[in-house]
């Protein structure tokens, strides 16, 4: 591979780019001293010359995606076998074409090898993360050849897209990252992993179609995961089959992990360290914390049911709205991002919440609309700066300020957060007595939660909380009433056992009610998703006594 | 021309969002093999002898099926000094080996409730089917598979059929315009309809006989395919066959229906009568009590229907 200083730069942008082997031309804006410094840093490209063998390449990741769909995973499920042989089909006949027309006109193809920090680094994180979370959800794991499948969709895809507009393919980390992300937010479920494929699909095309001028450079708007997971969240909202993702399993497990929030804190201070966004991550985080306390404060209620910040969200604001290529690059302008993501968050989980929609898409739809706001925000930046405003705030000695120094504030804002249980450990809205008491006392929006928090344990297999729910339905309290639900929660609760919903259904009328039972315990004193399956019964009438069930209280008080 | 092709990415990435939309907008609800399972298509037969196709394949007689047993006390439960095969949940008290119930007077489906009558039920309200197993009988023999739940679903459905249909013979449409219901008969209702008033063992008398009953068989039987003149009120099956869910919970004698509500905080326990074609003697007398869990459904699990107040 013989070094190049002649061709396109990085990922093939224009010919405006500054060549490979220099560092890109810099924003005019100013850039922090700290060695996290905006602009990712990359070794030196190496090129080779252009051949049509490059193309066994993509050939070789679509075998790759063949062998894996004999993974006794994959074969388990006729339907994702299907995804995985349509996705094989699909890099073949692009294969096939591409190769036919290169063939045609006599030409070659070539790829720069560049492996950016932004993209390793990421990477790295990303995947503790996975590791992390999976040793305590094993899902994850069982899913790593799903994850390589699409890996070597990524790469091939994206190498067939770039060759198919340029000559040359920037090879080096950046799918990882495109891959990971997206993944840590929705997972098609087997039967429909078709369109997990072409979620990244979309995120390439997004990546390498949709582009704007920006401080003299062409580059792409939107972050390639943040965009494409916003798209079909949207999507799969309007068209109410937001059931065919894991995405409330993958929002809600992340607390089976102990410690998650701290684990997220330290492994995201890596990001923030290298890449500079401290100021964002730290503006989101400030807003969401506040906005929680503000709304609790007024209401008597949490915010989000049982957190300040879910944890989901929390990732989010570490991993998904801090690439530093999509957003913006003064630290006024990151300060702004930040405060408009916590801002969008706080906005969409009201919104979706009132709309009887899942709320884990808050986290999701708010990116690619920040990512468009950047072009404003830097220029309202700019402006500002040119404003009298600036010079008489001294905002220019706030906003001077090295990354590290951004970082310093945060470290101890999240620990004090963490001091007074406002990440990990329990929270007020973990206990059901809370809510049920928020609602008799007729607090905002306590009656609509409990329904939902009921609605949740119902699913999960707690009887007790389905007749709740047949109880609600019937006697149009929480709820108007509705004759045909609560017969299928009294049918529900009745087929697991709990005698009391028998009767009801029996009857067809409501009035039998008993208290929970030692598994439906298990399940309503989870505090966001902790196993509690293997905990003794004394154990659980103690957790649950601390959660507010006075009957728990009063069996553990006999038992002394 | 040019423009357009100029444009091509902004074209392509909204025809990708429309495929995706087209794509979801003709996904079906659920997706297959996920956690609710497609009613299959059912198909029902155009006419099946005894049985009237223009009403829910319900028995055609002039009460669709349904029984009178009239009013008074009987004998429920059983004495090992009579009945060597008793079980002891069969006793009525430590010091009593059975007691005297008195029954109001209600009615009971003369046959196990079949296929056709239960695919109809599918078809007509949209009932979740959990064990296909419920709909791949014959239209004529038991239905199966069936949890308790679905057993008062279907009752349920069947009753407000029948009180909005012009069908329904006007002897049943009077019995629940005065406030009957269409439900699974009681313990002590089933107890009766099988042994009558004279305390017998068997639905058929004092001992079992093979060619009275579906019992220690191969498999289910056509609803009534075993002819019992002996038996009391002309009811079918009532030993074997088909174990059979009734309304009552499970608890220990003496039976008492006003305690029925008395264990909230038991597991759910719901008694089944009559034994199935795969059980011995023992298990198709008529005071045998078997017990399942509510959501159990079990290929020798069905029900029959009473009329009660």
């Amino acid at each position: 591979m013989a070094k190049r200083k002649d061709k396109q730069g990085p990922g093939g942008a224009s010919p405006r780019q500054a060549p490979t082997g220099q560092a890109p031309p810099r924003p005019s804006s100013p850039r922090p001293a700290s060695p996290g410094a905006v602009s990712p840093r990359a070794a030196s490209p190496r090129t080779t010359t252009p051949s049509r063998n490059v193309l066994y390449l993509p050939l070789v990741l679509t075998g790759v995606i063949g062998v894996l769909a004999f993974l006794p995973r994959v074969q388990d499920n006729a339907r994702l076998t299907l995804s995985f042989w349509g996705a094989v089909a699909v890099l073949l006949v692009w294969l096939a074409v591409l190769a036919a027309r290169l063939k045609q006109r006599g030409e070659g193809r070539e790829f720069t090898i560049l492996l950016r920090q932004q993209h390793y680094i990421q990477a790295c994180v990303q995947l503790s993360i996975y590791a992390y979370w999976g040793w305590y959800w094993r899902p994850v794991y069982e899913y790593a050849g799903l994850f390589l499948a699409q890996l070597a969709f990524a790469y091939a895809f994206d190498m067939l897209l770039a060759w198919s507009r340029r000559a040359t393919y920037t090879l080096g980390f950046g799918p990882f990252p495109i891959v990971f992300s997206t993944n840590l937010f929705i997972w098609f479920k087997d039967d429909w992993f078709y369109l997990q494929f072409l979620m990244l699909a979309v995120g390439f095309l997004g990546k390498e179609l949709v582009r704007w001028e920006r401080e003299g450079r062409r580059v792409h708007i939107f972050n390639p995961s943040a965009f494409t997971l916003g798209l079909f969240s949207l999507v799969l909202i309007a068209t109410g089959t937001t059931n065919l993702t894991w995405g409330p399993e993958i929002a809600s497990t992340l607390t089976l992990a102990p410690h998650i929030y701290a684990y997220l804190f330290a492994v995201g201070l890596v990001c923030l360290y290298f890449f500079s966004i401290t100021l964002v991550t730290g503006a989101a985080a400030a807003v969401l914390f506040g906005g929680s306390a503000l709304y609790s404060a007024i209401t008597g209620v949490p915010y989000f049911i049982d957190s300040d910040i879910p944890a989901a969200v929390f990732l989010g604001l570490h991993l998904l709205v801090t690439d530093p290529s999509t957003s913006p690059r003064t630290p006024p302008g990151k300060l702004v991002f930040g405060v408009l993501y916590g801002l969008g968050v706080l906005a969409l989980y009201g919104m979706l919440g009132s709309a009887g929609v899942p709320t884990h898409y808050d986290k999701l739809l708010c990116v690619p609309l920040l990512n468009l706001s950047i072009r404003g925000i830097d220029a309202m930046v700019a402006k500002l700066k040119a404003s009298g405003a600036w010079q008489g705030l001294r905002l220019e000695w706030a906003f001077s300020r090295p990354n590290l120094a951004y970082m310093a504030l945060w470290v101890p804002f999240f620990l004090i957060m963490t001091a007074q249980g406002r990440t990990d450990g329990r929270h007020t809205g973990d206990s059901l007595p809370f809510w049920q008491e928020a609602c008799e006392e007729g607090r905002a929006t306590a009656c609509e939660r409990l329904l939902r928090l009921e609605a949740t344990y119902c699913a999960d297999a707690s009887a007790w909380a389905c007749n709740e729910l047949g109880l609600a339905y019937t006697e149009g309290r929480l709820a108007a009433a509705d004759a045909e639900l609560a017969t299928g929660y009294f049918s529900r609760a009745c087929e697991l056992r709990f005698q009391a919903a028998c009767m009801n259904l029996l009857a067809g009328e409501g009035g039998n009610r008993s208290d929970p039972r030692v598994l439906d315990l298990r399940l309503l004193t989870r505090e966001g998703g902790l196993n509690r399956m293997d905990d003794s019964e004394p154990e659980i009438y103690a957790r649950a006594c601390e959660h507010g069930w006075q009957f728990a209280c009063n069996r553990v008080a006999r038992s002394l | 021309m040019t423009a357009v092709l100029k444009r091509w990415p902004a074209l392509a990435a909204v025809g990708l969002v429309l495929a995706v939309w087209l794509s979801l907008s003709l996904a079906p609800d659920a997706p297959a093999g996920q956690a609710t399972p497609e009613a299959p298509a059912v198909e029902l037969p155009a006419e099946l002898a005894g049985f009237r196709a223009d009403a829910w394949f319900l028995p055609d007689d002039g009460m669709l099926g349904f029984v009178e047993v009239p009013g008074g006390p009987f004998t429920m439960g059983s004495d090992r000094a009579v009945d060597p095969l008793a079980f002891d949940i069969e006793r009525w008290s430590p010091t009593q080996a059975q007691g005297r119930v008195d029954v109001p007077t209600f009615y009971i489906g003369r046959y196990e409730v079949t296929g056709a009558q239960y695919a109809v039920f599918v078809r007509e309200s949209g009932h979740r089917v959990a064990d296909q197993g419920a709909l791949t009988g014959r239209p004529n023999f038991p239905v199966v598979s069936v949890a308790w739940t679905d057993a008062l679903a279907y009752a349920r459905w069947l009753e407000q059929a029948l009180r909005a249909s012009s069908v329904t013979p006007a002897p049943l449409a009077r019995l629940l315009s005065d406030g009957w219901h269409v439900t699974l008969p009681t313990e002590a209702e089933w107890e009766k309809a099988a042994r009558g008033t004279d305390g017998r063992i068997f639905p058929l008398g004092d001992a079992p006989r093979a060619e009275r009953a579906n019992y220690q068989g191969p498999g289910l039987t056509r609803v009534g395919a075993f002819e019992c003149p002996e038996c009391p009120y002309g009811l079918a099956d009532m030993s074997g066959n088909a174990w059979e869910w009734t309304r009552s919970p499970y608890q220990a004698y003496p039976y008492d229906e006003s305690d029925d509500a008395a264990s909230l905080d038991a597991d759910a326990l719901w008694v089944m009568r009559g034994g199935s074609f795969s059980d011995g003697p023992q298990n198709i007398r008529a005071a045998v009590r078997g017990g399942a869990d509510p959501g159990a459904r079990r290929p020798f699990i069905g029900f029959r229907l009473a009329l009660s107040r």
